[in-house]
């Protein structure tokens, strides 16, 4: 278990001390909130930003999570897995901790899109909002990070990672309900949309930020957790032999 | 015996990477000697468990790598080519984080001294994006050794040092051997070979095709030459000059360079 700690207490470091990259990749999320939350002219609702700011923190863990892989790409083209692998330490820590320290980075920077949304005038239920939501945020990042790891096990080099992850970011985002409710959808991607997994996180946060909890979009994110990791875990185990 | 393999064998596909290859390692330096693709660095993959044989078994201090891989891991040390050291952290903390991922029992203690030993004690604290190449290589077996192995793999551990450097290389590789490290090596470099290794293995397409101390495979071949022999003509010998083969064509080369006047 302890194993895991320092596994991810490396990479922390290493982001921590890589200077602007901790703040550059807020930009894009700041960015949504500022621009489409605020200026967008919507009609369904006269607060679009409430209605938005659950979508952007859920986008904000998901692209850090999928943005995530990189790092056991570059430990495995620069050769810092294998000196892992050959230690006596339980191999499945290495993998674990880097599903810990993406879904941590992913709620850190959330934090920042949180404080800015509370800070433009968005409204929460209640005080129990926030470690809620948090707790909604750390499950679906673990499940994200935990595909873009099990991802990084399966390819080679960079550049077919980062296509993946360019190919799968945005368009994981758009068939969500992030946007607009499910009600003005067209039928096509009502359906796609209920499916889903980015739907689940966005529904139970938004549920919450109105003073309400859904049981199963937060059942749906830990059964998905569940089987993700067991792939995950597998996958590992048959890239290291 | 600190390694031993019988038949060790690896295919990838239908090419056989390595191909019956028997080896015995005591406390010693080994030094295993190849071109490019010969297959040494699989057989290290194979002998740290980080790769499974095809057929064949090998043993590293009496366990089994497949079966007892987890064994053979605490016992173990792997130095990659690929010189992986994190730039972003201190040397300090490059080495303490494997001091914990080993179960080493008084790390602080044990770190400094690694430290010292490789000379590095008086920049522990700068972070290694500060470092030249030859500490680093050296932060690199700071981190090997912290858990005190019995039997250490370094693949190519002078790939790029300067002539300084790569002698102190050695300096520690040999004091690590008289301290009862079994060490096993891979490397381009003839003379190294011959001047540090006690036996050295010649792998050409994946079999062994000479095993012996330097000097008597130097004079194995002597009659053949009447200057005196280097592990070079050894190699070359067992080997041949050309690696890839139809890739370089001389002649035309030549006509090549005769055309750029």
């Amino acid at each position: 278990m302890k194993e895991i700690f320092y596994y991810f207490e490396r990479d922390l470091k290493r982001w921590m001390r890589s200077g602007k990259s901790v703040f550059s990749s807020l930009a894009m999320p700041a960015a949504w909130l500022v621009f489409v939350g605020l200026a967008l002219p919507i009609r369904f609702t006269d607060n679009y930003l409430d209605f938005i700011t659950p979508g952007i923190l859920v986008m904000t863990m998901l692209f850090a999570s999928l943005q995530g892989g990189t790092l056991l790409i570059f430990d495995k083209i620069l050769g810092f897995l294998n000196k892992f692998l050959a230690l006596p330490a339980p191999r499945e820590s290495i993998l674990f901790g880097k599903i810990l320290f993406i879904a941590f980075r992913g709620l850190l920077q959330s934090t920042v899109i949180l404080v800015m949304a509370v800070l433009l005038g968005v409204k929460m239920h209640s005080f129990m909002t926030v470690p809620l939501t948090y707790l909604v945020l750390f499950i679906f990042g673990v499940l994200f990070s935990a595909i873009a790891t099990t991802i990084a096990l399966l390819v080679d080099d960079y550049d077919s990672y980062s296509a993946m992850n360019s190919m799968a970011s945005m368009p994981l985002f758009f068939t969500s309900s992030a946007l607009m409710p499910y009600e003005m959808m067209p039928q096509w991607l009502r359906i796609i949309a209920s499916l889903n997994p980015v739907s689940y996180a966005i529904d139970t946060v938004r549920a919450l930020f109105s003073g309400n909890f859904l049981l199963d979009g937060m059942f749906g994110l830990i059964a998905m957790v569940i089987v993700v990791l067991t792939v995950s875990v597998y996958v590992f185990r048959k890239a290291t032999v | 015996m600190s390694i031993k393999t019988i038949g060790l064998t690896k295919y990838f596909g239908n090419l056989c990477a390595v191909d019956n290859v028997n080896l015995d390692v005591g406390n010693e330096i080994f030094g295993l000697l190849g071109l490019n693709g010969a297959g040494k660095t699989t057989t290290v993959l194979m002998l740290t468990t980080l790769l499974k044989p095809s057929i064949g078994e090998a043993y590293v201090c009496d366990f089994d790598v497949v079966r007892e891989a987890g064994e053979v891991r605490k016992v173990i040390s792997y130095v990659p080519q690929d010189m992986a050291v994190d730039i972003k952290l201190t040397g300090r903390e490059n080495v303490m984080l494997y001091a914990r991922l080993y179960g080493v029992a008084d790390r602080n203690k044990r770190v400094d001294e690694v430290l010292g030993l490789m000379g590095l004690a008086g920049r522990a604290n700068d972070r290694v994006n500060s470092y030249s190449g030859g500490m680093r290589r050296r932060l690199e077996l700071a981190q090997a050794l912290v858990h005190e192995p019995r039997v250490l793999f370094l693949d190519e551990p002078t790939l790029g040092l300067d002539v300084a450097a790569r002698k102190k290389m050695w300096e520690y590789i040999s004091l690590l051997k008289e301290n009862g490290v079994s060490i096993f090596i891979t490397t381009h470099y003839m003379d190294e070979a011959d001047k540090f290794c006690d036996r050295v293995a010649i792998m050409d397409r994946g079999k062994i095709v000479a095993m012996d101390s330097p000097a008597k495979l130097k004079d194995s071949i002597k009659s053949l030459s009447i200057k005196e022999t280097s592990l070079d003509d050894v190699f070359l010998q067992k080997v041949g000059a050309g690696g890839e083969q139809g890739g370089f064509d001389e002649y035309k080369f030549r006509t090549l360079l005769r055309r750029r006047k």
